[in-house]
């Protein structure tokens, strides 16, 4: 009686729905370790090809956290200072890659590499970006950047643009002001944002699957592995891949709590 | 004096050139591809070639271009909508909850399960995907469906709605949580103070000062569940070739049999050969994704990753 006419059915309830939702997303990230058991997991990963795709997932992933974070912390910063019309129209368009399901990405990107700039490079310079590595770096890199650029605006959103004020009111250069003042200040929220941004980037799949394709050694990153794997029926190489894997974004997310940045997404 | 307005003038040229150039590559990777949509000469050919070999693949465009006039995309986009509306609903009502107890309440471990939660979002798909498959077709899961005598996996109700569920709810939970941390537990306590219930003090003081916030948070769920791939290929799968009987009356009466989830109809047609089938039912989803994203710049929603 006390519970429904006090109201204190609702935390109740809240706290309810919370731990059983929580019990249902731990069994969801625990049963590969429940399916798979202790021997089987220390039998895969001792195979060199488990390494070899983890390594080739890390070095792809840092390539195009680099390239994404050239032009994400420029773009970011632009966002989220400068005020020019039709903001929110183009806000929205650089989001697009990440807002769209990354697998029709990759059904544009296998669609745009025939055209101007990528045929014009593959022609004159020799470097085809389709189906080998460099098509993987392609994709990871247009669904990190926007990502990036995202999270960067989040970073410089939280420094108060007064600091800037007072630093090109005593005289110093909008660069010097950029590079002494605004970078500095936003040291944590960068890190951290790099590091989600690799983790994104090594976790991006979607867009192999139309536009690469796997070359078994050459382009199978991790979670894209996961997939020729199970169509292979290899459950094994599968759940213990994907044990790596949610290791892998764990612990970048606790590596990012502990720097303690903030970081946003919208 | 001039000196320092060209150096701001270089500055200014410097940084919008980064962001034009994002938006420029954006733009044209998703508008240079229009002209997909139309069957070319190439697509043409490609299709008697495969008329000759023979192939069983399944041609499903037999009107040259005119994708809309075919069942099977008016029923995909029926599939794909009902089903994240359906997933958003149930997002929203387990979430909303969810959300204020862990912005509210002391829970044991918080660290622990932020750190779960924002490692969901940057986690593969496909292992999303294959932890679905491994937690309900082995052990105790598997048993109970054997008993209750339905399967989750690869049937459209219970299965694709579990599997947009999972993420979206891990997104539309940050935003929902960070909606609830914005609203100072003051005003709560001033209510509460004045003698309104606990119920009372939430639906008619912090719900109301949250809810921008709350839609922010219905929108970026739905955006996610639309945008769900991986873990409704694993989980699911294709549905256009199975045979009607596999299908309820609610599924057919819906409008929704014999029809396939958006992005992975994108998928099978692009590879079937059906390239501007695969291709409008993309441009379809950069619009959704487009006009949902446009929404919430507008209304300046936060998701945090954390």
């Amino acid at each position: 009686m006390d519970l429904i006419s006090r109201g204190r059915w609702w935390p109740v309830l809240c706290v309810g729905t919370a731990v059983t939702i929580l019990a249902i997303y731990i069994l969801l990230v625990a049963s590969n370790w429940i399916y798979l058991g202790w021997h089987d997991t220390v039998y895969f990963f001792s195979k060199s090809r488990m390494w070899a795709r983890f390594w080739l997932t890390v070095w792809t992933s840092t390539v195009s956290t680099f390239f994404s974070l050239f032009i994400g912390i420029p773009a970011g910063y632009a966002l989220s200072r400068f005020k020019f019309p039709c903001r929110h129209f183009i806000a929205s368009v650089i989001d697009l890659p990440i807002v769209v399901s990354p697998a029709v990405v990759g059904a544009f990107l296998f669609g745009i590499t025939t055209r101007f700039p990528f045929d014009w490079i593959s022609e004159y310079y020799g470097i085809y970006i389709g189906r080998n590595v460099y098509g993987v770096l392609l994709v990871q890199f247009t669904v990190t950047a926007a990502f990036c650029a995202r999270l960067m605006k989040a970073s410089f959103d939280i420094i108060p643009a007064r600091f800037e004020s007072v630093s090109r009111s005593l005289g110093a250069s909008p660069m010097r002001t950029f590079f002494k003042v605004v970078l500095p200040m936003a040291k944590n929220g960068i890190i951290a944002s790099m590091i989600v941004v690799w983790a994104r980037a090594a976790a991006e799949w979607e867009g192999l699957m139309l536009f690469v394709g796997a070359t078994e050694g050459k382009t199978d990153i991790m979670p894209f592995a996961i997939y020729l794997d199970w169509n292979g029926g290899m459950m094994g190489w599968v759940t213990s891949m994907s044990i790596v894997c949610i290791l892998m974004a764990v612990s970048a997310i606790s590596a990012m709590r502990m720097i303690g940045g903030r970081s946003n997404v919208w | 004096m001039s000196g320092k307005k060209s150096s701001r003038k270089t500055f200014n040229a410097v940084f919008y050139s980064f962001a034009g150039f994002l938006f420029l590559y954006s733009a044209y990777l998703f508008l240079s591809n229009i002209d997909q949509l139309f069957v070319t000469k190439a697509a043409i050919e490609t299709r008697e070639i495969t008329a000759v070999w023979g192939e069983d693949r399944e041609v499903l465009n037999q009107f040259a271009g005119g994708f809309w006039k075919d069942p099977y995309f008016w029923k995909s986009l029926n599939l794909t909508v009902i089903t994240t509306l359906i997933t958003t609903l149930i997002a929203a009502t387990l979430g909303i909850p969810t959300a204020y107890a862990l912005s509210r309440y002391r829970i044991p471990g918080m660290s622990f399960i932020e750190t779960l939660f924002s490692s969901l979002i940057v986690m593969p798909g496909s292992v999303i995907g294959i932890c679905l498959i491994v937690m309900f077709n082995y052990g105790p899961l598997w048993k109970l469906q054997n008993a209750l005598g339905f399967k989750f996996a690869h049937s459209i109700f219970p299965g694709m709605v579990i599997a947009s569920l999972v993420l979206s709810f891990a997104l539309g939970l940050s935003a929902w949580k960070a909606a609830f941390d914005s609203v100072n537990p003051r005003f709560e306590q001033v209510a509460r103070s004045l003698g309104s219930s606990r119920w009372r003090a939430f639906w008619t003081v912090t719900f109301p000062l949250a809810k921008s916030g709350i839609v922010a948070g219905i929108i970026l769920a739905w955006t996610r569940a639309m945008a769900e791939f991986s873990a409704v290929l694993f989980f699911c799968g294709t549905f256009h070739e199975l045979p009607p009987s596999r299908f309820s009356n609610f599924t057919k009466f819906m409008q929704m049999d014999q029809a396939d989830w958006v992005s992975v109809a994108v998928w099978a047609q692009v590879e079937f050969g059906n390239i501007e089938y695969g291709f409008a039912l993309a441009f379809v989803l950069v619009l959704i994704g487009g006009l949902s994203v446009y929404v919430m710049h507008r209304i300046g929603a936060k998701g945090f990753v954390w």
